[in-house]
């Protein structure tokens, strides 16, 4: 086959970095049973304007959810008045 | 994002890994018909392994590994036999179930025949493909769905992909890049190569959904000026677990297939059926298929098609993607709910189970929810840009195709005045 792609796997060391803080932030244990994430479950981070996310599903109880770290403040919200 | 570890875990397709054993639980075509026919013995990869697939003069099918029990040599250069395949080297013969049924140079021994066997699996012939089941007995019935036993012309176009087939399932649960690579990026190649893009393809995503359902998950988009009422979002259509894709419209039903020949190398095939309502039976005593192109002489992705320009962003994101270094965002939710569900079906097979989607019961017929009236765009009009837009442009039954669209649009015309005059 001719043509060219991307090796297997090539790491993109641009993103290096966040690649880190995944493997460093990513929940490793599920909220409801305290099971692994890591081996039994799987998380996928996304982005959503500042926020990071985790959609995270526990192989041990089912639990499935979005896990958002917060940072030390909070936002509430003001309803139009 | 994903770790390292999980995006191995993910893409790994080889015996005895997770995923590899999850892989082993379904069907594969791996063959046409009209192969076997021309040669009745096939190498053949699948998973990250080869095997030796024949068909005997009486019509049974085959499949085992390609090396001989005996010393190694390859029993794709076999000699097809009555009763199975002969090795090329020293004579010894596996029937289809794998047992060793002659040694011609051991004294007669059936006790080390018996000791011999060739781990044979399971073969069937539907819809002018050979599909093979190599994983644990008992095996599982072989789904037929819709696409593949129902009446209309039949039309196969394939391509090799040097890339893992998880990057291109995760483009079946991804409806927002529709309007991106087949709209803007479409509109743009036109314009530079001279011919109009179809507008439908371009129309912009309001919203989009993701069911899990029985045979997979079945994706929903609301386009602009259209509704939840509209068949998009109301019918959708189904990412079929774990390596297909079903879709269709205006007549056209097509499954998506996607067959992990190794783990940086997926068999690509649309398999088409034109069934346009007033379809008149049009005889196939063999269904063709076409290699639809990949790269232009100077190795560049052809991306002029639509199926091109899945195949460019597919191959380009990577043979295994780089999973630890993408960004998603929210409009990737169904990428993540589609790795859930692998990772889900990893561990039903590790406890025992039946993964998604395997069916036991003997059965007719599978129908697969998909929309008629796709990109609400007009049935006719939606064939004809399929024809002309998509790979059905390489197909070598092309004009036999148009006219089936377009004489069952008159003769429904002609049906529709008679009704109202
Ligand atoms: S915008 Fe999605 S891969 Fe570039
Ligand atoms: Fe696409
Ligand atoms: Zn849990």
């Amino acid at each position: 086959m001719i043509g060219r792609t991307a090796g297997p796997a090539m790491v993109d060391r641009r993103f290096a970095a966040d690649a880190e803080a995944h493997r460093r932030d990513a929940p490793r244990f599920c909220p409801r049973c305290g099971g692994g994430l890591g081996g039994a479950g799987i998380v996928t981070e996304f982005w959503e304007a500042d926020d990071r996310r985790f959609y995270c599903w526990c192989g041990g109880c089912g639990w499935a959810g979005e896990v958002t770290p917060s940072g030390p403040g909070v936002v509430g919200h003001e309803p139009e008045h | 994002m994903l770790t390292a570890e999980q995006n191995d875990e993910l893409t790994q397709v080889e015996a005895g890994t997770p995923m590899g054993e999850v892989l082993r639980r379904y069907w594969y075509p791996v063959a046409f018909t009209r192969e076997l026919n021309e040669f009745p013995v096939k190498r053949v990869e699948l998973l990250g392994e080869f095997f030796a697939l024949w068909r005997s003069p009486s019509g049974r099918l085959g499949i085992v590994p390609e090396a001989c029990p005996h010393r190694k040599a390859s029993l794709a250069y076999g000699v097809v036999e009555a009763d199975g395949i002969r090795c090329p080297y020293h004579g010894w013969v596996f029937d289809a179930d794998g047992e060793c049924t002659e040694q011609p140079a051991e004294r007669e021994n059936t006790a080390f025949q018996n000791r011999v066997k060739a781990q044979a699996g399971k073969v069937e012939e539907m819809g002018g493909l050979i599909w093979a089941y190599i994983g644990p007995m008992p095996a599982p019935e072989l789904p037929r769905f819709d696409t593949y036993v129902m009446e209309g012309f039949r039309d196969i176009g394939w391509a090799d992909l040097p890339c893992n087939y998880v990057q291109i399932m995760e483009n079946a649960v991804d409806p927002h890049h529709v309007e991106f690579l087949h709209g803007r990026y479409f509109e743009f190649v036109g314009r530079h190569e001279g011919f109009t893009a179809p507008a439908s393809f371009g129309k912009e995503h309001v919203k989009i959904g993701f069911t899990p359902f029985e045979w997979g998950i079945i994706k929903r988009r609301v386009l602009k000026g259209a509704s939840e009422e509209n068949d998009d979002w109301k019918v959708g259509h189904p990412l079929v677990f774990p390596y297909n894709m079903r879709v269709g419209g205006g007549g056209i039903h097509q499954m998506q297939i996607r067959v992990p020949i190794n783990r940086t190398t997926t068999r690509f095939i649309l398999y088409t059926v034109h069934s346009p309502d007033g379809y008149e039976h049009v005889e196939q005593p063999v269904i063709p298929d076409y290699e639809i192109p990949v790269y232009d002489k100077d190795g560049r992705h052809v991306t002029n098609y639509v199926e091109g320009q899945d195949i460019m962003a597919w191959v380009t994101q990577g043979a295994i993607t780089d999973r630890t270094t993408e960004h998603l965002g929210r409009s990737d939710i169904g990428i993540a709910m589609l790795r859930k569900m692998f990772r889900e079906q990893m561990d039903v097979v590790a406890d025992g189970g039946d993964p998604l989607g395997t069916i036991r019961e003997p059965h007719e017929r599978i129908d697969l929810p998909c929309e008629k009236d796709k990109f609400h765009a007009g049935g006719a009009q939606f064939a004809l840009d399929f024809c002309d837009m998509g790979s059905t442009r390489f197909s070598p039954m092309l004009d036999t195709i148009k006219k089936i669209h377009i004489s069952a649009a008159d003769k429904i015309a002609v049906e529709k005045a008679a009704a109202d005059s």
